[in-house]
């Protein structure tokens, strides 16, 4: 029988080979392709998830030399694949997602054509993700991250009759192809000075010899998994990108995508450099996350269409996961991990029911919608549980991952005495705050308020669509509730792996490999949580949410509906009553705008920060450059 | 180790940065994209450089005569130079048939002009 | 978009250049696929001579000929029955209890000979196969986009 090591190779194998099966017998015939598709997702899955018990719950590491190329004499000579607990968590959260994207797809690209190249690349991409997650060898790494960066090219410009879905494949692949640029140049930087790309032995032979070319490496991967995660000033293509991909691939890209950026940097900055002991490489992670926060926010402030919306949000939580990463101490990595996961956990369920929308109602500007929720019960329902756990409201998931994040900074800043943490904690609670702000805008915008007349034969989304949606929600209720579960399987394994670096080299090299060479690791006290009670939460919030309904079914319903009586534009008539009666030609108060004081108070910020992102592919070009020098130019004089 | 291959490669590699900034038409932006990737293609194969060594291909009689270390160059960088010139190839590939289809819809290939989606 | 006549204008010298070449890129990238292993080269250097080939036959002929010469259908198709096999070959050694991409053939020749390196000489070929038919589905591809209308044109007259 196959024993229990080889599985993580047939799991992306599998998938691999399960793209190109529906490549050859899947183009015409509906029902072998999706069968092909399920067989592949769920066989994915239950592959990763026995291996639950021997990596997470007993603490092994598995270690696979493709080919049987054992190292000789110290040098490893084959490509192999390691897998620890920080691996196993990320490759959880890419299996779930690529499952629950699956079954949401059968039915929401049934309208599409040319499907059997939509499920090639999809497996592809799903593929190249897992591949990205378990790997042990750096140019293994890069060659999945372009698997990936291809795959998600072809998937954004796949309906390509849609507003705008050329141009942001096209912007999407000319920043990506820079940023996999960068890391290949820093990879070749790194295999000149060790010899060796296997990133253990890496490792082991960066102990105490940092080299001008080195540094210069770390700096240029750096700024390439940055791309990859769309940390400030290289997110510009993926807003677009989540905008216009079909709505199940836009949730396999917030979910997954950069999430592998988000473990290629844990890997490059913990296990590969042994790094994050230096304060001022602190103090540049969480400046990039706060940064990344705050733009992320205020531009979806200002945003008309629910997905590109969505995008920023994206955005700006994964600011928060670089912010709790960047700090160094374990309750910083346990916090970044765990809003890492609940991201997935909550946004994945927000772009399922933008998807819905879009699926019946036909459109996503936030003008031409409203009044959803007497039509699509249930979808609201979802969206209202999504948001809620977005803007940290307890007792959803947000609102335990945000508490910790609150918590790390904030020892942060009182253990090393910098009042910068400080700040961050504040900018993080104006955040959450301005988050809140921004999903109400959209609650009233598409679910409550006026039903518009084209809408008026809206029916709810098949069954299909709506069973990753009630999973969804039923995974953030519970590991908001139960977090201690969480906390203690699947965050605390995952942290202490990637402090524990001598445990990773030796496994691999073979045992005394890390003691040779000199590797210690970094001393670190473990985490304890602030207490708070999730059960009381929940039986406060189910008090108030029965008040609520009781107060609004049996009082009486007072509302008037607004008439068009102008010919010419009906859309004037809404605001006749706001302008006494004049009808005027430009009207700055549209339906979805509901704090046009706060932006018209603000408004040279977001003016600059609107005109910033001008659409032309030249210039993000030329953040991105930029920003790459700043980060080479920092590492060389903070890290040497 | 050649000192001109680390120059030119690096001359490569900034040449190509400023093509994808500065240049307005899409087809320019592509050929930048085309001139980095050979820059770094270029920087790994001389990282592998060995004084006097020869091609990386030995038959068992070569090996028992006893070899000094600097009897072939390094295999290694050439393999991932393969790979790389290989995905080089499909991204401008892709590129450019992006650039087809988004002449054909937006009757243009100057970047001013392709910017439907902004702010 | 519209051509110089030198493109699509049936030519002697053109037709009579492409049919000396045409059967000596097709035999010269077969030869470097199939000694692969013991001689530089390999899969996607020769399958990316082969499939030169299609471009030989639209300078010459036109893009009617090329496409009613070459089934595309069948490039399609044999695309990813390439990688299929490679996949396949690859899980060929977790069989015998080995790791992934065992070599699991190694008993073949000696050093120098065409089939002597085990798993790795079937690899090569897959991957050369799979590079033939798709960068040649690829150039099609792109040619289609270019002179379809230009030929229609031509042959009215």
């Amino acid at each position: 029988m196959i024993s229990v090591q080889h599985f993580p190779v047939i799991a992306v194998m599998g998938l691999f080979l399960c793209a190109f099966l529906v490549e050859i017998f899947g183009a015409k015939n509906k029902f072998i392709r999706n069968t092909i598709v399920l067989i592949a997702a769920a066989g994915a899955f239950a592959l990763i998830a026995s291996l639950i018990k021997p990596v997470l719950l007993n603490g092994e590491i598995i270690s696979y030399w493709m080919g049987n190329w054992e190292p000789v004499s110290g040098y490893a000579i084959g490509i192999g694949y390691e897998i620890d607990a920080l691996n196993m968590f990320f490759a959880l959260l890419v299996v779930t997602t690529i499952l629950l994207a699956a079954i949401y797809s059968i039915k929401y690209m049934a309208r599409d054509h040319h499907l059997g190249h939509y499920y090639t690349l999809f497996l592809m991409l799903s593929g190249s993700v897992l591949g990205l997650v378990l790997t042990g060898d750096i140019f293994n790494m890069f060659v999945m991250i372009e698997i990936m960066t291809f795959a998600s090219v072809a998937l954004t410009a796949f309906r390509n009759n849609k507003f705008g879905a050329l141009e942001a494949g096209f912007k999407y692949l000319i920043i990506g192809s820079i940023g996999s640029s960068m890391t290949l140049a820093g990879i070749a930087l790194l295999y000149a000075q060790c010899h060796t790309l296997n990133m253990a032995q890496i490792s082991a032979a960066l102990t105490n010899s940092l080299t001008p070319t080195t540094v210069l490496a770390f700096a240029l991967m750096f700024a390439g998994f940055g791309v990859k995660s769309y940390i400030v000033p290289f997110h510009a293509p993926a807003a677009e990108a989540y905008m216009t991909a079909p709505t199940s691939i836009s949730m396999v890209f917030s979910g997954m995508v950069n999430k592998a950026g988000v473990y290629g940097m844990i890997r490059l900055v913990y296990v590969i450099f042994r790094a994050m002991d230096l304060a001022p490489l602190q103090l540049i992670l969480a400046t990039f996350g706060t940064v990344t926060m705050f733009i992320g926010v205020t531009m979806a402030l200002a945003q008309h269409d629910f997905k590109r919306l969505l995008a920023f949000h994206s955005i700006s939580q994964i600011g928060y996961v670089i912010t709790a990463i960047g700090l160094g101490t374990v309750l910083g990595l346990e916090a970044g991990l765990f809003h890492a996961m609940n991201h997935t956990l909550f946004k994945g369920l927000l772009f399922l029911t933008a998807g819905a929308v879009l699926y019946a109602a036909g459109t996503t500007d936030l003008d031409k919608l409203g009044g959803l929720s007497k039509k699509m019960p249930k979808t609201t329902v979802c969206f209202l549980i999504g948001a809620f756990s977005i803007s940290g409201l307890p007792p959803f998931n947000g609102f335990a991952s945000k508490w910790m994040i609150y918590q790390a900074t904030y020892e942060k800043a009182a253990t090393t005495g910098n009042f910068a943490y400080a700040f961050v904690t504040i900018v993080a609670l104006v955040v959450s705050v301005m988050t809140l702000a921004s999903f109400i805008k959209v609650t009233q915008a598409v679910f409550f308020g006026q039903l518009p007349e084209n809408l008026k034969d809206v029916r709810e989304v098949p069954l299909l669509m709506r069973v990753p949606m009630w999973i969804m929600s039923v995974l953030c209720v519970l590991s908001g509730v139960f977090y201690n579960v969480v906390e203690k399987y699947l965050l605390t394994p995952a942290a202490n792996a990637a402090f524990n670096v001598t445990n990773y080299i030796d496994k691999m090299m073979g045992d005394g490999t890390a003691a040779a060479a000199g590797v210690t690791n970094i001393t670190v006290d473990g985490a304890t949580l602030s207490l708070w009670n999730p059960i009381l939460w929940l039986v406060l919030f189910a008090i108030v949410l029965i008040a609520v309904c009781i107060v609004v079914l049996t009082g009486e319903n007072t509302r008037g509906r607004v008439l068009a009586k102008t010919e010419n534009d009906s859309e004037d008539g809404k605001y006749a009553t706001f302008f006494g009666g004049e009808k005027s030609t430009h009207s700055h108060v549209a339906g979805s705008d509901l704090f046009w004081g706060f932006k018209h108070d603000f408004k040279g910020y977001f003016k600059f920060i609107q005109g910033m992102h001008s659409g032309v592919v030249s210039d993000y070009a030329l953040w991105a450059v930029v920003a790459t020098a700043l980060i080479v130019v920092l590492m060389f004089v903070f890290v040497h | 180790m050649i000192i001109v291959n680390y120059v030119v490669a690096v001359l490569l590699l900034v040449l190509g940065l400023y093509a994808v900034c500065t240049q307005k038409n899409l087809i320019k932006v592509v050929l930048g994209l085309g001139i980095i990737d050979y820059g770094i293609n270029l920087l790994i194969v001389s990282v592998g450089f060995n004084d006097g060594g020869t091609a990386p291909i030995f038959t068992i009689s070569d090996l028992l005569n006893g070899i000094s270390s600097n009897f072939f160059v390094d295999p290694v960088p050439q393999a991932l130079t393969l790979t790389s010139i290989v995905i080089g190839a499909c991204v401008d590939a892709m590129a450019l048939a992006l650039v087809i289809m988004i002449y054909r819809k937006y009757k243009t290939v100057n970047a001013d002009e392709v910017r439907r989606i902004r702010g | 978009m519209k051509f110089k006549n030198g493109i699509t204008e049936k030519n002697v010298i053109m037709k009579c250049g492409a049919d000396m070449m045409l059967p000596f890129a097709v035999v010269f990238g077969i030869y470097i696929i199939l000694f692969g292993t013991v001689s530089p080269g390999g899969g996607f250097q020769g399958g990316v001579m082969v499939a030169a080939a299609a471009v030989l036959l639209y300078l010459a002929y036109g893009y009617n000929t090329a496409k009613n010469a070459i089934n595309t259908e069948v490039l399609r198709v044999g695309e990813a029955c390439g990688a299929t096999m490679y996949v396949i070959l690859g899980l060929c050694g977790l069989f015998v209890g080995a790791n992934f991409c065992r070599n699991i053939f190694f008993d073949n020749g000696a050093v120098g000979d065409l089939i002597s390196a085990g798993t790795i000489t079937f690899m090569g070929y897959s991957v050369g196969f799979k590079v033939l038919t798709g960068v040649g589905f690829l150039l099609l591809l792109m040619m289609s986009l270019l002179a379809p209308d230009s030929d229609e044109e031509e042959e009215e007259e």
